[in-house]
């Protein structure tokens, strides 16, 4: 095992272009691999002499293997995103807490996902479908800024396929466009949720959860029962630096995904 | 109501307006009104690619979407159509209607196959005039439609899913 604060190297075994701006890396460990993870937790990522971000997992495989998306906003993910085939990256992790997506099991999981906050929930969404009997329903709605910015969007099929409900809709769109028009709390008029038996996993901006949530709240879904990924300037992934610090939390240990109840107090104070 | 091709159906009968009253957007409304407006209303099924009205157009009715999907667009020129805003199941297709001078404002095609409640406009605004009662229910539920649409449009103003600051602000 490595040590928690020292970057295990990776390969970029496959690179596959998302958005304009956003790939996803198939990375697969050079000597030890970092310990098992659960969907929502997240790594730092490293480019070598560049410097770290903290990114979520989207995937495992094969083997040790990791699959993590990158949206580059800046000189680090820049040169992640660029990271050829067999390129060496570092990874430390995998740090902070999960969807903890068994909870679910036996009512409906709705996953409802923003932009690439699509990427953190990929993974428990694949969780849930491997075991689709433990779920009366699994429901995903997704926003997108246009169709062209969608994630993943060659995957819908396969998840529909492998028996999810999942509702797209973009801020932007042009004649021939199928799907929705307009914003993701949209589609949870359509979605005919059972508020009593809802679980809900929201990855997105902060505004769209903060919505999201609200929306769920309106319609009955308890607040403990809505799970947020929340992010903040994390650095150390250790809880020593404090720079992911909101309110009481450190984020890259008690967070990043957390139940809307304590998060729903804390995201109302403007200054956290 | 008529299968998706007939592009009106009869219009509501008796049965029919337990139906409309079902519908979503009248969900609650004392039965008395629910008759009133099942008199101006008939069914009406489109298929996709049936366009209900062009911006500019007189806003002479409106519908309760049973099932289906629309989307309102707008042209532009030189570009093809700009969709403003999707609507489908339990939704209220029109506002204009409800609206001096009574012109839509954008325009409405069927992306699916759409059913709905098709409401007289002119029909239904005189009912109100006449019953404070039946128009202070009906303002109840468009402007919830209105306001949440109103709601849509600021937070797709916001831009939230482009990247957060310029590019080299983050990390």
């Amino acid at each position: 095992m490595t040590a928690p604060t020292l970057p295990a190297r990776y390969r970029v075994a496959e690179r596959r272009g998302e958005t304009h701006d956003t790939v996803t890396l198939a990375l697969q460990p050079v000597d030890q691999p970092i310990p098992a993870h659960q969907p929502g937790q997240f790594t730092m990522m490293y480019a070598p002499g560049i410097g770290e971000v903290p990114i979520s997992i989207s995937g495992t495989g094969p083997g040790a293997g990791l699959v993590q998306t990158v949206r580059a906003v800046g000189a680090v993910t820049r040169a992640l995103c660029a990271a050829g085939q067999g390129q060496m990256i570092g990874l430390r992790g995998p740090y902070g807490t999960h969807w903890e997506v068994d909870r679910a099991a036996g009512g409906d999981l709705l996953i409802v996902a923003g932009g690439i906050g699509l990427a953190p929930l990929r993974e428990a969404l694949l969780a849930a479908l491997g075991n689709g009997a433990r779920y009366r329903r699994i429901v995903v709605l997704i926003g997108a800024r246009s169709p062209a910015e969608l994630v993943f969007g060659q995957e819908l099929g396969g998840w529909r396929r492998g028996g999810a409900e999942v509702e797209v809709t973009v801020d932007q769109a042009m004649e021939g466009w199928a799907g929705h028009v307009g914003v993701v709390t949209q589609l949870l008029g359509y979605a005919d949720i059972d508020p009593a038996r809802t679980t809900a996993l929201i990855c997105g901006p902060e505004v769209m959860m903060r919505l999201t949530a609200r929306e769920l709240r309106a319609l009955g879904v308890p607040a403990a029962r809505i799970r947020v990924s929340l992010e903040r300037n994390m650095r150390c992934g250790v809880a020593e630096c404090g720079h992911c610090q909101l309110g009481p939390l450190l984020l890259c240990r008690d967070g990043p995904v957390i139940s809307y109840d304590v998060a729903a107090p804390l995201l109302a104070i403007r200054e956290l | 109501m008529t299968a998706p091709g007939t592009p009106h159906g009869e219009p509501v009968s008796v049965a029919g307006a337990a139906e409309l009253g079902g519908h979503a957007f009248l969900r609650g409304m004392p039965d008395a009104y629910v008759a009133v407006l099942a008199r101006a209303c008939r069914g009406t099924a489109a298929r996709a690619g049936h366009r209900f009205f062009e911006e500019g157009g007189t806003a002479d009715r409106f519908w309760l979407i049973v099932s289906g999907h629309v989307a309102l667009d707008v042209s532009a020129p030189g570009r093809s159509r700009l969709i403003v805003e999707t609507l489908g199941k339990g939704d209220l297709l029109g506002l204009s209607w409800l609206v001096p001078p009574y012109e839509w404002q954008f325009g409405a095609i069927a992306v699916q196959d759409t059913m709905a409640f098709e409401l007289n406009a002119p029909a239904v605004r005189a009912a109100c005039e006449g019953d404070p009662g039946l128009g202070y229910e009906l303002l109840r539920r468009v402007m919830p439609a209105a306001s949440s649409r109103l709601h849509a449009a600021r937070i797709r103003m916001l831009d939230l899913y482009a990247a957060a600051g310029q590019a080299g602000d983050g990390p």
